[in-house]
């Protein structure tokens, strides 16, 4: 009986150091100084234009329609704040991948973002909370002009938006897709 | 017989818990997210804790399949198992929509998640009880 809680202890100790060094190696590693937040509780907030009741946002939201004519007139970036599997099953063209907790890349993708006229965040949550909550960080980081895609991603589908997983053609000195 | 089977057992259990570790790998970030949103954790543990349970998955895996360490690995995969049946089983009863985050993929959380883990749980105690068996017969065990 000893034994075996020796080994499990032996086990769980290492196990913690094998997690560790494989957050490092992995290509998309969780940040361990920053904390996490579950999706909703990110953030509040309407993401559907004109919902009763509901306090308003401090983002202003933009509807797909409009998303759609500034993506095509290449006036504005898209920022998908989806998880990295919901980005790679298919994302507004020419979005790059931010979500909540980041990437290796942010900084670079920041510096390309504030250099933009716009910039449109979406989720794929009619809540809009993840949109919100990177929305917000990036009005921290200094991009000035940022709305949230209201009805998220299913609008932007419903709508007739472009969508790919490569980089966007429409908007040849914009941002490229990222993961 | 009954050494073979608890072996296969022990090799099955093991080589189910190192994939579900190798899939997560590359990509820890959405996993993170996957823990984060069981709403049990304080935000500021979710990625380490998330990074050793993908770490204890695979070595207690490895260990189960090579059969050393094997009781104490079984031990961990038990408590582990436990942790996972409660985590789910609080998240649907408080209605939370989220995903199991337990292969990798976007497999939602559900019901049959917990029966599944179950299922597991009491493979992890055969071996923790039963000890991990022998594929082959010690050499004198024949004749």
């Amino acid at each position: 009986m000893l034994e075996t809680l020796r080994q499990a202890a032996l086990v769980a100790v290492a196990g913690l150091g094998v997690g560790l060094a494989g957050n490092a190696l992995s290509p998309r590693p969780a940040p361990l100084g920053r904390p996490v937040h579950a999706a909703a509780e990110a953030t509040a907030g309407a993401c559907v234009e004109g919902s009763s009741g509901v306090p308003a946002a401090p983002i202003p939201r933009i509807s797909a329609q409009e998303a759609a004519a500034m993506c095509a007139a290449c006036t504005a970036g898209f920022v998908d704040a989806r998880s990295a599997r919901d980005y790679e099953a298919g994302h507004v063209i020419g979005a790059v991948h931010l979500p909540p907790v980041g990437h290796p890349e942010e900084a670079a993708v920041l510096a390309r973002l504030a250099a933009l006229p716009a910039v449109i965040v979406y989720d794929d949550d009619t809540s809009c909370a993840l949109a919100e909550g990177v929305a917000r960080r990036l009005q921290q980081r200094g991009v000035r002009e940022v709305r949230v895609l209201a009805g998220a991603w299913p609008a932007w589908v419903a709508a007739g938006g472009p969508g790919a997983s490569g980089a966007c053609h429409l908007c040849q000195h914009g941002p490229e897709a990222s993961r | 017989m009954r050494e073979r089977i608890l072996a296969l057992l022990r090799i099955g259990l093991g080589a189910a818990f190192v994939y579900a570790a190798v899939v997560k790998l590359p990509d820890m970030a959405a996993f993170a997210e996957d823990v984060a949103n069981y709403r049990l954790l304080p935000a500021a543990l979710v990625p380490a804790f998330g990074s050793s349970v993908v770490g204890v998955e695979l070595l207690a895996g490895l260990a189960l399949v090579a059969g050393v360490a094997a009781r104490g690995a079984a031990l961990v995969l038990s408590g582990l198992m436990l942790a996972f049946v409660g985590a789910v089983s609080q998240a649907l009863l408080r209605g939370i929509d989220l995903r199991c985050g337990c292969f990798g993929g976007a497999a939602p959380a559900s019901w049959w998640t917990v029966g599944r883990d179950l299922f597991i749980l009491g493979g992890a105690l055969v071996v923790l009880v039963l000890g991990p068996g022998r594929l082959f017969p010690r050499r004198g065990d024949a004749g």
